[in-house]
Protein backbone atom coordinates (compact mmCIF):
# COMPACT_ATOMS: atom_id res chain seq x y z
CA UNK A 1 0.00 0.00 0.00
CA UNK A 2 1.37 3.65 -0.52
CA UNK A 3 1.95 6.15 1.97
CA UNK A 4 -1.61 8.16 1.31
CA UNK A 5 -3.15 4.52 2.08
CA UNK A 6 -1.48 4.00 5.41
CA UNK A 7 -2.24 7.91 5.59
CA UNK A 8 -6.49 7.44 5.08
CA UNK A 9 -6.43 4.11 7.33
CA UNK A 10 -5.06 6.16 9.69
CA UNK A 11 -7.33 9.00 9.53
CA UNK A 12 -10.25 6.56 9.61
CA UNK A 13 -9.31 4.32 12.77
CA UNK A 14 -8.56 7.84 14.42
CA UNK A 15 -12.29 8.93 13.87
CA UNK A 16 -13.57 5.23 14.36
CA UNK A 17 -12.13 5.13 17.45
CA UNK A 18 -13.84 8.44 18.31
CA UNK A 19 -16.84 7.95 17.01
CA UNK A 20 -16.92 4.70 18.89
CA UNK A 21 -15.82 6.37 22.42
CA UNK A 22 -18.19 9.29 22.14
CA UNK A 23 -15.06 11.85 22.80
CA UNK A 24 -16.41 14.04 20.58
CA UNK A 25 -19.77 14.57 18.94
CA UNK A 26 -19.93 12.16 16.40
CA UNK A 27 -21.25 14.30 13.48
CA UNK A 28 -17.55 16.60 14.40
CA UNK A 29 -15.87 13.30 14.07
CA UNK A 30 -16.84 12.07 10.59
CA UNK A 31 -16.83 15.53 9.14
CA UNK A 32 -13.60 16.11 10.78
CA UNK A 33 -12.09 13.00 9.17
CA UNK A 34 -13.91 13.49 5.85
CA UNK A 35 -12.20 16.92 6.04
CA UNK A 36 -8.54 15.43 6.67
CA UNK A 37 -9.07 12.74 3.70
CA UNK A 38 -9.87 15.64 1.16
CA UNK A 39 -7.24 17.92 2.71
CA UNK A 40 -4.43 15.23 2.30
CA UNK A 41 -6.09 14.34 -1.05
CA UNK A 42 -6.97 10.80 -0.26
CA UNK A 43 -10.02 12.18 -2.43
CA UNK A 44 -11.40 15.17 -3.55
CA UNK A 45 -14.71 17.24 -4.30
CA UNK A 46 -15.19 15.10 -7.60
CA UNK A 47 -15.45 11.49 -6.04
CA UNK A 48 -16.35 12.93 -2.70
CA UNK A 49 -20.21 14.75 -3.96
CA UNK A 50 -19.92 13.03 -7.43
CA UNK A 51 -18.83 9.05 -7.34
CA UNK A 52 -20.92 6.87 -7.22
CA UNK A 53 -19.31 3.83 -5.20
CA UNK A 54 -16.51 6.57 -3.48
CA UNK A 55 -18.99 9.39 -2.58
CA UNK A 56 -21.49 10.49 -0.69
CA UNK A 57 -24.64 7.71 -1.01
CA UNK A 58 -27.36 9.96 -2.30
CA UNK A 59 -29.88 7.52 -2.04
CA UNK A 60 -29.16 7.01 1.52
CA UNK A 61 -29.63 10.37 2.17
CA UNK A 62 -32.31 11.16 0.40
CA UNK A 63 -34.46 7.81 1.39
CA UNK A 64 -33.19 8.79 5.11
CA UNK A 65 -34.75 12.26 4.59
CA UNK A 66 -38.22 11.58 3.08
CA UNK A 67 -38.53 9.13 5.61
CA UNK A 68 -38.11 11.77 8.82
CA UNK A 69 -40.20 13.99 6.94
CA UNK A 70 -43.24 11.40 6.62
CA UNK A 71 -42.47 9.95 10.01
CA UNK A 72 -42.55 13.60 11.21
CA UNK A 73 -45.70 14.20 10.04
CA UNK A 74 -47.14 11.03 10.94
CA UNK A 75 -46.31 11.46 14.12
CA UNK A 76 -48.47 14.67 15.02
CA UNK A 77 -51.25 12.55 14.24
CA UNK A 78 -51.58 10.83 17.22
CA UNK A 79 -52.25 7.23 15.45
CA UNK A 80 -49.31 5.56 17.47
CA UNK A 81 -51.07 6.72 20.19
CA UNK A 82 -54.03 5.52 19.79
CA UNK A 83 -52.88 2.25 18.83
CA UNK A 84 -51.12 1.76 22.05
CA UNK A 85 -53.96 2.32 23.67
CA UNK A 86 -56.30 0.98 22.41
CA UNK A 87 -54.18 -2.41 22.52
CA UNK A 88 -53.81 -1.95 26.41
CA UNK A 89 -57.58 -1.92 26.78
CA UNK A 90 -57.25 -4.96 24.28
CA UNK A 91 -55.42 -6.97 26.64
CA UNK A 92 -58.06 -6.22 29.01
CA UNK A 93 -54.91 -5.55 32.15
CA UNK A 94 -53.75 -8.95 31.37
CA UNK A 95 -49.86 -8.15 31.93
CA UNK A 96 -48.27 -10.49 28.84
CA UNK A 97 -51.33 -10.11 26.60
CA UNK A 98 -50.31 -6.73 26.73
CA UNK A 99 -46.46 -6.85 26.45
CA UNK A 100 -47.65 -9.15 23.64
CA UNK A 101 -49.55 -6.20 22.15
CA UNK A 102 -46.94 -3.67 22.68
CA UNK A 103 -44.20 -5.36 21.33
CA UNK A 104 -45.76 -6.65 18.31
CA UNK A 105 -46.95 -2.71 17.94
CA UNK A 106 -43.49 -1.82 17.91
CA UNK A 107 -41.62 -4.07 15.55
CA UNK A 108 -44.17 -3.82 13.02
CA UNK A 109 -44.16 -0.11 13.33
CA UNK A 110 -40.35 -0.04 13.30
CA UNK A 111 -40.15 -2.20 10.26
CA UNK A 112 -41.77 0.66 8.22
CA UNK A 113 -40.18 3.85 9.96
CA UNK A 114 -36.82 4.19 12.09
CA UNK A 115 -36.18 2.77 15.35
CA UNK A 116 -35.30 5.40 17.09
CA UNK A 117 -38.59 7.30 16.11
CA UNK A 118 -41.00 4.32 17.10
CA UNK A 119 -39.67 3.70 20.37
CA UNK A 120 -39.91 7.62 21.02
CA UNK A 121 -43.51 7.03 20.69
CA UNK A 122 -44.66 3.89 22.16
CA UNK A 123 -42.52 4.98 25.45
CA UNK A 124 -44.63 7.42 26.99
CA UNK A 125 -48.05 4.99 26.23
CA UNK A 126 -45.98 2.72 27.93
CA UNK A 127 -45.41 4.20 31.39
CA UNK A 128 -49.08 5.40 30.90
CA UNK A 129 -50.60 2.00 30.89
CA UNK A 130 -47.71 0.61 33.45
CA UNK A 131 -48.91 3.70 35.72
CA UNK A 132 -52.68 2.79 35.69
CA UNK A 133 -52.00 -0.96 35.99
CA UNK A 134 -49.22 -0.67 38.49
CA UNK A 135 -46.80 -2.96 36.27
CA UNK A 136 -43.09 -2.53 36.57
CA UNK A 137 -42.40 -0.15 33.62
CA UNK A 138 -39.11 -1.54 33.10
CA UNK A 139 -39.31 -4.73 31.44
CA UNK A 140 -42.32 -3.30 28.54
CA UNK A 141 -39.64 -0.74 27.72
CA UNK A 142 -36.46 -3.22 27.46
CA UNK A 143 -38.84 -5.11 25.35
CA UNK A 144 -39.74 -2.40 23.28
CA UNK A 145 -36.51 -1.38 22.76
CA UNK A 146 -35.66 -4.97 21.61
CA UNK A 147 -38.31 -5.71 19.48
CA UNK A 148 -38.06 -2.20 17.31
CA UNK A 149 -34.07 -3.72 16.91
CA UNK A 150 -35.69 -6.99 15.52
CA UNK A 151 -38.95 -5.62 13.89
CA UNK A 152 -36.39 -2.98 11.85
CA UNK A 153 -33.93 -5.48 10.51
CA UNK A 154 -37.24 -6.96 8.27
CA UNK A 155 -37.33 -4.38 5.91
CA UNK A 156 -34.86 -1.79 3.45
CA UNK A 157 -36.16 1.11 4.98
CA UNK A 158 -36.48 -0.42 8.75
CA UNK A 159 -32.90 0.23 9.65
CA UNK A 160 -30.67 2.42 8.72
CA UNK A 161 -27.91 -0.64 8.23
CA UNK A 162 -30.39 -1.97 5.98
CA UNK A 163 -30.86 1.38 3.70
CA UNK A 164 -27.18 1.31 3.29
CA UNK A 165 -26.79 -2.45 2.36
CA UNK A 166 -29.74 -1.96 -0.03
CA UNK A 167 -28.30 1.01 -1.94
CA UNK A 168 -24.63 -0.94 -1.91
CA UNK A 169 -25.30 -3.91 -2.73
CA UNK A 170 -28.10 -3.15 -5.41
CA UNK A 171 -30.93 -4.89 -3.80
CA UNK A 172 -34.58 -3.80 -3.48
CA UNK A 173 -37.16 -3.81 -1.08
CA UNK A 174 -38.87 -6.80 -2.15
CA UNK A 175 -35.39 -8.43 -1.45
CA UNK A 176 -35.45 -7.74 2.23
CA UNK A 177 -38.70 -8.60 2.48
CA UNK A 178 -38.13 -12.10 0.91
CA UNK A 179 -34.81 -12.48 2.51
CA UNK A 180 -34.83 -10.58 5.98
CA UNK A 181 -38.52 -10.21 6.63
CA UNK A 182 -40.36 -13.74 7.03
CA UNK A 183 -36.93 -15.12 10.00
CA UNK A 184 -37.54 -11.66 11.54
CA UNK A 185 -41.20 -13.45 12.06
CA UNK A 186 -39.86 -15.92 13.29
CA UNK A 187 -37.47 -14.03 15.58
CA UNK A 188 -40.30 -12.17 16.74
CA UNK A 189 -42.37 -15.17 17.77
CA UNK A 190 -39.18 -16.56 19.92
CA UNK A 191 -38.63 -12.83 21.52
CA UNK A 192 -42.25 -13.24 22.65
CA UNK A 193 -41.52 -16.84 24.25
CA UNK A 194 -38.26 -14.76 25.50
CA UNK A 195 -40.38 -12.05 26.77
CA UNK A 196 -42.47 -14.50 28.86
CA UNK A 197 -39.96 -16.22 30.51
CA UNK A 198 -37.51 -13.32 30.91
CA UNK A 199 -39.40 -10.94 32.79
CA UNK A 200 -41.99 -13.57 34.23
CA UNK A 201 -41.99 -12.40 37.71
CA UNK A 202 -43.17 -8.75 36.25
CA UNK A 203 -46.74 -9.71 35.31
CA UNK A 204 -48.92 -9.50 38.57
CA UNK A 205 -52.60 -8.96 37.47
CA UNK A 206 -54.84 -6.98 39.45
CA UNK A 207 -58.47 -7.08 38.30
CA UNK A 208 -59.50 -3.63 40.37
CA UNK A 209 -56.53 -1.68 38.58
CA UNK A 210 -57.37 -4.16 35.34
CA UNK A 211 -61.14 -2.22 34.95
CA UNK A 212 -59.45 1.29 35.45
CA UNK A 213 -57.78 0.79 32.31
CA UNK A 214 -61.18 0.52 30.12
CA UNK A 215 -61.78 4.29 31.60
CA UNK A 216 -58.81 5.49 28.79
CA UNK A 217 -60.15 7.17 25.94
CA UNK A 218 -57.65 6.10 22.44
CA UNK A 219 -59.83 8.51 20.36
CA UNK A 220 -58.93 11.74 22.26
CA UNK A 221 -55.42 10.81 20.99
CA UNK A 222 -56.50 11.16 17.52
CA UNK A 223 -56.10 15.33 17.17
CA UNK A 224 -56.89 15.33 13.28
CA UNK A 225 -58.55 13.01 11.64
CA UNK A 226 -58.12 14.34 8.28
CA UNK A 227 -54.47 14.70 8.97
CA UNK A 228 -54.32 11.18 9.91
CA UNK A 229 -56.26 9.14 6.44
CA UNK A 230 -54.28 11.77 4.81
CA UNK A 231 -50.76 11.04 5.87
CA UNK A 232 -51.97 7.24 6.42
CA UNK A 233 -52.78 7.29 2.41
CA UNK A 234 -49.40 8.63 1.87
CA UNK A 235 -47.49 5.88 4.04
CA UNK A 236 -49.49 3.72 2.13
CA UNK A 237 -48.90 4.80 -1.14
CA UNK A 238 -45.10 5.23 -0.18
CA UNK A 239 -44.86 1.40 0.79
CA UNK A 240 -47.02 0.52 -2.14
CA UNK A 241 -44.20 2.40 -4.44
CA UNK A 242 -41.54 0.31 -2.69
CA UNK A 243 -43.02 -2.96 -3.11
CA UNK A 244 -43.52 -2.36 -6.63
CA UNK A 245 -40.79 -1.14 -7.91
CA UNK A 246 -39.86 -4.28 -10.35
CA UNK A 247 -43.03 -2.23 -12.43
CA UNK A 248 -42.82 1.36 -11.78
CA UNK A 249 -38.89 1.76 -11.33
CA UNK A 250 -38.54 4.34 -9.09
CA UNK A 251 -35.82 4.00 -6.50
CA UNK A 252 -36.71 4.12 -2.73
CA UNK A 253 -35.02 7.29 -2.03
CA UNK A 254 -37.12 8.75 -4.86
CA UNK A 255 -40.12 7.37 -3.46
CA UNK A 256 -39.73 8.37 -0.15
CA UNK A 257 -38.74 12.00 -1.07
CA UNK A 258 -41.77 12.33 -3.14
CA UNK A 259 -44.08 10.76 -0.66
CA UNK A 260 -42.59 13.77 1.39
CA UNK A 261 -43.14 16.20 -1.14
CA UNK A 262 -47.17 15.27 -1.35
CA UNK A 263 -47.55 15.30 2.26
CA UNK A 264 -46.34 18.60 2.69
CA UNK A 265 -48.31 19.73 -0.73
CA UNK A 266 -51.76 17.47 0.32
CA UNK A 267 -52.21 18.75 4.12
CA UNK A 268 -52.21 21.88 6.10
CA UNK A 269 -48.49 20.82 7.48
CA UNK A 270 -46.53 23.82 6.94
CA UNK A 271 -42.91 23.06 5.18
CA UNK A 272 -41.45 24.27 8.42
CA UNK A 273 -43.21 22.09 10.20
CA UNK A 274 -42.15 19.09 8.03
CA UNK A 275 -38.65 19.37 7.83
CA UNK A 276 -38.83 20.74 12.07
CA UNK A 277 -38.72 16.80 12.48
CA UNK A 278 -35.55 16.21 10.34
CA UNK A 279 -32.31 15.11 11.71
CA UNK A 280 -30.02 16.84 9.85
CA UNK A 281 -27.29 15.97 12.56
CA UNK A 282 -27.41 12.44 11.04
CA UNK A 283 -27.57 13.30 7.38
CA UNK A 284 -24.33 15.14 8.05
CA UNK A 285 -23.53 11.69 10.10
CA UNK A 286 -23.64 9.66 7.38
CA UNK A 287 -22.17 11.92 4.86
CA UNK A 288 -19.17 12.11 6.51
CA UNK A 289 -19.10 8.69 6.59
CA UNK A 290 -19.06 7.66 3.32
CA UNK A 291 -16.55 10.22 2.11
CA UNK A 292 -13.86 8.71 4.82
CA UNK A 293 -14.75 5.33 3.34
CA UNK A 294 -15.09 6.80 -0.12
CA UNK A 295 -11.76 7.81 0.53
CA UNK A 296 -10.09 4.74 1.67
CA UNK A 297 -11.63 2.54 -1.67
CA UNK A 298 -9.86 5.55 -3.39
CA UNK A 299 -6.52 4.81 -2.14
CA UNK A 300 -6.84 0.90 -2.32
CA UNK A 301 -7.04 0.38 1.17
CA UNK A 302 -10.78 -1.25 0.87
CA UNK A 303 -9.07 -2.96 -2.76
CA UNK A 304 -6.32 -4.32 -0.04
CA UNK A 305 -8.98 -5.01 2.34
CA UNK A 306 -11.21 -7.30 0.44
CA UNK A 307 -8.40 -9.08 -1.37
CA UNK A 308 -6.51 -10.45 1.84
CA UNK A 309 -10.60 -11.44 2.98
CA UNK A 310 -10.99 -13.31 -0.28
CA UNK A 311 -7.26 -15.29 -0.29
CA UNK A 312 -8.30 -15.98 3.14
CA UNK A 313 -11.86 -17.33 2.48
CA UNK A 314 -11.64 -18.42 -0.97
CA UNK A 315 -14.16 -21.34 -2.19
CA UNK A 316 -15.10 -21.16 1.65
CA UNK A 317 -18.69 -19.48 1.60
CA UNK A 318 -20.85 -20.95 4.23
CA UNK A 319 -17.62 -19.75 6.35
CA UNK A 320 -16.93 -16.73 5.45
CA UNK A 321 -21.03 -16.10 6.10
CA UNK A 322 -20.99 -16.96 9.84
CA UNK A 323 -17.83 -15.21 10.33
CA UNK A 324 -19.46 -12.33 8.99
CA UNK A 325 -22.63 -12.91 10.90
CA UNK A 326 -21.46 -13.40 13.91
CA UNK A 327 -18.54 -10.76 13.91
CA UNK A 328 -21.01 -8.53 12.88
CA UNK A 329 -23.23 -8.96 15.95
CA UNK A 330 -20.34 -8.93 18.51
CA UNK A 331 -19.30 -5.45 16.31
CA UNK A 332 -22.52 -4.15 16.39
CA UNK A 333 -23.23 -4.99 20.02
CA UNK A 334 -20.27 -2.37 20.78
CA UNK A 335 -20.37 0.16 18.34
CA UNK A 336 -22.43 1.56 16.47
CA UNK A 337 -23.70 -0.51 13.60
CA UNK A 338 -24.22 2.61 11.73
CA UNK A 339 -20.23 3.23 10.69
CA UNK A 340 -19.83 -0.35 10.65
CA UNK A 341 -22.06 -0.94 8.29
CA UNK A 342 -20.78 1.86 5.94
CA UNK A 343 -16.97 0.78 6.16
CA UNK A 344 -17.96 -3.18 5.75
CA UNK A 345 -20.09 -2.80 2.76
CA UNK A 346 -17.36 -2.20 -0.13
CA UNK A 347 -15.72 -5.19 1.82
CA UNK A 348 -18.49 -7.49 1.12
CA UNK A 349 -19.44 -6.13 -1.67
CA UNK A 350 -16.18 -7.10 -3.06
CA UNK A 351 -16.23 -10.64 -1.42
CA UNK A 352 -19.98 -11.11 -2.80
CA UNK A 353 -18.63 -10.04 -6.37
CA UNK A 354 -15.38 -12.72 -5.67
CA UNK A 355 -18.06 -15.40 -5.05
CA UNK A 356 -19.63 -15.30 -8.32
CA UNK A 357 -22.25 -12.31 -7.66
CA UNK A 358 -24.87 -14.37 -7.81
CA UNK A 359 -28.15 -14.52 -5.51
CA UNK A 360 -25.94 -17.82 -3.95
CA UNK A 361 -23.21 -15.03 -2.86
CA UNK A 362 -25.83 -12.49 -1.98
CA UNK A 363 -25.99 -14.04 1.59
CA UNK A 364 -23.41 -12.14 2.51
CA UNK A 365 -25.09 -9.59 2.49
CA UNK A 366 -28.16 -10.72 4.31
CA UNK A 367 -25.56 -12.08 7.25
CA UNK A 368 -24.10 -8.63 7.66
CA UNK A 369 -27.62 -7.03 7.92
CA UNK A 370 -28.86 -10.07 10.61
CA UNK A 371 -25.53 -9.63 12.15
CA UNK A 372 -25.64 -5.40 12.66
CA UNK A 373 -29.26 -5.31 13.32
CA UNK A 374 -29.76 -8.03 15.79
CA UNK A 375 -26.26 -7.69 17.17
CA UNK A 376 -27.71 -4.23 18.48
CA UNK A 377 -29.42 -5.65 21.24
CA UNK A 378 -26.60 -6.44 23.08
CA UNK A 379 -25.80 -4.05 25.10
CA UNK A 380 -27.50 -0.72 25.98
CA UNK A 381 -25.26 1.13 23.90
CA UNK A 382 -25.46 -1.76 20.69
CA UNK A 383 -28.42 0.65 19.39
CA UNK A 384 -29.57 3.91 18.89
CA UNK A 385 -32.94 2.99 20.14
CA UNK A 386 -31.59 1.15 23.30
CA UNK A 387 -30.07 4.24 24.18
CA UNK A 388 -33.15 6.33 23.90
CA UNK A 389 -35.07 3.86 25.91
CA UNK A 390 -32.46 4.29 28.94
CA UNK A 391 -32.74 7.94 28.46
CA UNK A 392 -36.94 8.19 28.60
CA UNK A 393 -36.28 5.60 31.54
CA UNK A 394 -34.24 7.66 33.91
CA UNK A 395 -36.01 10.60 32.99
CA UNK A 396 -39.18 9.14 34.18
CA UNK A 397 -37.66 8.04 37.54
CA UNK A 398 -37.56 4.43 36.35
CA UNK A 399 -33.49 4.47 35.26
CA UNK A 400 -32.59 1.44 33.55
CA UNK A 401 -28.56 0.65 34.26
CA UNK A 402 -26.28 -0.49 31.82
CA UNK A 403 -26.12 -4.07 32.91
CA UNK A 404 -29.94 -4.66 33.29
CA UNK A 405 -30.50 -3.56 29.79
CA UNK A 406 -27.29 -5.99 28.78
CA UNK A 407 -28.19 -8.99 30.57
CA UNK A 408 -31.51 -9.62 29.11
CA UNK A 409 -29.79 -8.31 25.67
CA UNK A 410 -27.25 -10.65 25.50
CA UNK A 411 -29.36 -13.66 26.13
CA UNK A 412 -31.78 -12.22 22.98
CA UNK A 413 -28.82 -11.14 20.73
CA UNK A 414 -26.99 -14.76 21.45
CA UNK A 415 -30.72 -16.58 20.48
CA UNK A 416 -31.48 -14.52 17.86
CA UNK A 417 -28.48 -15.26 15.87
CA UNK A 418 -28.11 -18.51 16.55
CA UNK A 419 -31.12 -18.92 14.58
CA UNK A 420 -30.22 -17.01 11.96
CA UNK A 421 -27.65 -19.19 11.78
CA UNK A 422 -28.94 -22.44 10.41
CA UNK A 423 -31.32 -20.34 8.64
CA UNK A 424 -28.52 -18.91 6.45
CA UNK A 425 -27.16 -22.26 6.30
CA UNK A 426 -30.42 -23.82 4.85
CA UNK A 427 -31.63 -21.29 2.63
CA UNK A 428 -28.40 -20.21 1.08
CA UNK A 429 -25.61 -22.60 1.69
CA UNK A 430 -26.48 -26.29 1.68
CA UNK B 1 -34.97 54.19 37.82
CA UNK B 2 -32.86 51.21 39.04
CA UNK B 3 -33.29 47.37 40.22
CA UNK B 4 -32.65 48.55 43.61
CA UNK B 5 -35.78 51.18 43.70
CA UNK B 6 -38.02 48.14 42.38
CA UNK B 7 -36.95 45.08 44.59
CA UNK B 8 -39.24 43.45 47.25
CA UNK B 9 -38.72 40.89 49.36
CA UNK B 10 -39.80 37.63 47.76
CA UNK B 11 -40.21 34.01 49.51
CA UNK B 12 -37.57 31.78 48.73
CA UNK B 13 -37.58 27.50 48.84
CA UNK B 14 -34.37 25.08 48.68
CA UNK B 15 -33.95 22.34 46.15
CA UNK B 16 -35.44 20.33 49.62
CA UNK B 17 -38.48 21.36 49.71
CA UNK B 18 -41.42 19.43 48.46
CA UNK B 19 -42.68 20.58 45.38
CA UNK B 20 -46.26 20.04 46.82
CA UNK B 21 -45.58 23.01 49.52
CA UNK B 22 -43.61 24.87 46.70
CA UNK B 23 -46.91 24.80 44.41
CA UNK B 24 -49.23 26.00 48.12
CA UNK B 25 -46.33 28.85 48.61
CA UNK B 26 -47.19 29.90 44.87
CA UNK B 27 -51.49 29.81 45.57
CA UNK B 28 -51.82 31.46 48.55
CA UNK B 29 -49.20 33.94 48.24
CA UNK B 30 -50.18 34.70 44.40
CA UNK B 31 -46.67 34.58 43.17
CA UNK B 32 -45.49 34.30 40.16
CA UNK B 33 -42.79 32.09 40.31
CA UNK B 34 -40.42 31.19 42.92
CA UNK B 35 -36.39 31.40 43.67
CA UNK B 36 -34.43 28.24 44.59
CA UNK B 37 -31.52 28.92 46.61
CA UNK B 38 -28.60 26.94 47.51
CA UNK B 39 -27.28 26.92 51.36
CA UNK B 40 -25.10 29.89 50.78
CA UNK B 41 -28.83 31.74 50.22
CA UNK B 42 -27.92 32.29 46.15
CA UNK B 43 -30.39 31.69 43.92
CA UNK B 44 -29.60 28.20 41.85
CA UNK B 45 -33.03 28.16 39.93
CA UNK B 46 -35.90 30.58 39.21
CA UNK B 47 -39.32 29.00 38.28
CA UNK B 48 -41.83 30.77 36.48
CA UNK B 49 -45.47 29.35 38.38
CA UNK B 50 -45.74 26.86 35.11
CA UNK B 51 -42.83 25.46 35.56
CA UNK B 52 -43.93 24.65 39.09
CA UNK B 53 -46.62 23.50 37.58
CA UNK B 54 -44.95 21.18 35.38
CA UNK B 55 -43.49 19.35 38.13
CA UNK B 56 -47.00 17.71 38.86
CA UNK B 57 -47.58 16.97 34.84
CA UNK B 58 -46.93 13.24 34.24
CA UNK B 59 -42.93 12.55 32.52
CA UNK B 60 -45.44 10.84 29.41
CA UNK B 61 -47.46 13.91 29.21
CA UNK B 62 -44.55 16.31 29.22
CA UNK B 63 -42.78 13.56 26.50
CA UNK B 64 -46.13 13.63 24.53
CA UNK B 65 -48.82 15.98 24.94
CA UNK B 66 -51.70 13.82 22.85
CA UNK B 67 -51.49 11.21 25.78
CA UNK B 68 -53.15 14.33 28.44
CA UNK B 69 -56.34 13.87 26.13
CA UNK B 70 -56.35 9.89 26.38
CA UNK B 71 -56.75 10.12 30.35
CA UNK B 72 -60.29 10.07 31.93
CA UNK B 73 -62.31 12.97 33.50
CA UNK B 74 -61.51 11.24 37.34
CA UNK B 75 -58.24 10.57 37.34
CA UNK B 76 -56.99 13.84 35.23
CA UNK B 77 -58.84 15.70 38.58
CA UNK B 78 -56.57 13.75 40.72
CA UNK B 79 -53.00 14.43 38.93
CA UNK B 80 -51.75 16.75 41.36
CA UNK B 81 -52.05 14.31 44.10
CA UNK B 82 -49.21 12.13 42.78
CA UNK B 83 -46.86 14.90 44.14
CA UNK B 84 -46.64 13.43 47.08
CA UNK B 85 -42.59 14.42 48.85
CA UNK B 86 -40.76 14.42 45.51
CA UNK B 87 -38.72 17.38 46.52
CA UNK B 88 -38.00 20.30 43.99
CA UNK B 89 -34.53 19.21 43.26
CA UNK B 90 -36.05 16.59 41.18
CA UNK B 91 -37.99 18.31 39.09
CA UNK B 92 -34.79 21.14 38.40
CA UNK B 93 -34.29 21.98 34.14
CA UNK B 94 -31.67 19.58 33.62
CA UNK B 95 -29.55 21.80 31.50
CA UNK B 96 -28.68 24.83 33.45
CA UNK B 97 -30.52 27.76 31.23
CA UNK B 98 -29.45 31.44 31.62
CA UNK B 99 -30.95 32.69 35.47
CA UNK B 100 -33.04 36.00 35.32
CA UNK B 101 -30.80 37.16 37.85
CA UNK B 102 -29.31 41.31 37.54
CA UNK B 103 -27.87 43.68 39.90
CA UNK B 104 -29.24 46.69 41.95
CA UNK B 105 -27.97 48.78 39.39
CA UNK B 106 -29.90 47.45 36.04
CA UNK B 107 -32.07 49.60 34.78
CA UNK B 108 -35.84 48.60 34.25
CA UNK B 109 -34.69 48.43 30.42
CA UNK B 110 -32.53 45.49 31.25
CA UNK B 111 -34.44 44.22 33.73
CA UNK B 112 -37.30 44.04 31.25
CA UNK B 113 -34.72 42.53 28.34
CA UNK B 114 -33.77 40.00 31.38
CA UNK B 115 -37.53 38.76 31.69
CA UNK B 116 -38.46 39.02 28.17
CA UNK B 117 -35.45 36.32 27.19
CA UNK B 118 -35.49 34.11 29.44
CA UNK B 119 -39.40 34.04 29.59
CA UNK B 120 -39.24 34.54 33.23
CA UNK B 121 -41.98 36.77 35.09
CA UNK B 122 -39.59 37.65 38.12
CA UNK B 123 -35.85 38.03 38.33
CA UNK B 124 -33.87 38.22 41.32
CA UNK B 125 -32.09 41.44 42.65
CA UNK B 126 -28.09 39.49 44.16
CA UNK B 127 -26.02 42.40 45.67
CA UNK B 128 -22.74 41.92 47.58
CA UNK B 129 -22.96 38.28 47.56
CA UNK B 130 -26.56 38.13 48.84
CA UNK B 131 -29.99 37.52 47.33
CA UNK B 132 -31.92 41.22 47.68
CA UNK B 133 -35.33 40.00 46.58
CA UNK B 134 -37.10 40.27 43.44
CA UNK B 135 -38.62 42.34 40.86
CA UNK B 136 -41.77 40.88 39.67
CA UNK B 137 -43.48 41.64 35.99
CA UNK B 138 -46.16 43.47 37.93
CA UNK B 139 -44.14 45.71 40.22
CA UNK B 140 -41.71 46.49 36.87
CA UNK B 141 -45.11 47.06 34.68
CA UNK B 142 -46.61 49.42 37.84
CA UNK B 143 -43.96 51.73 37.82
CA UNK B 144 -42.75 51.40 34.15
CA UNK B 145 -45.94 52.10 32.47
CA UNK B 146 -46.98 55.81 31.59
CA UNK B 147 -49.30 56.85 34.37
Amino acid sequence: MTVLAWLSLAVFLAAYALIATERIHRVAAALGGAGIMLLIHATDAGAAFFAEATGIDWNVIFLLLGMMIIVGVLKQTGVFEYLAVWAAKRARGRPYRLMVLLVVITAVASALLDNVTTVLLIAPVTFLVCERLALPVVPYLIAEAMSANIGGAATLVGDPPNIIIASRGGLSFNDFLIHMAPMIVILMIVFLGLCRIMFRKSFTYDPVRAAEIMRLDEREAIADPRLLRQSLAVLGLVTAAFVLHPVLHYEPSVVAILGAGILVAATPVTTEQALAEVEWPTLVFFAGLFVMVGALVETGVIGHVSQLAVNATEGRLGLTTMVLLWASAGLSAIVDNIPYVASMSPIVADLVQANGGNEHAQVLWWALAFGADLGGNATAVGAAANVVILGIAARNRHPISFWEFTKYGLIVTFITVLLVTPYLWLRYLA
Amino acid sequence: MRARDLVTDFPRVTPDTPVVEAARLLATHDLPGLIVVDEDGLPVSILPGTQVLRMAVPGYCQDDPALAGVIDEEHADAFLRTLADQPVRDALPARPRELPVTDPDATVLEIAALMARTHSPLVAVVGDGRLLGAVTLKTLLNRALPQ
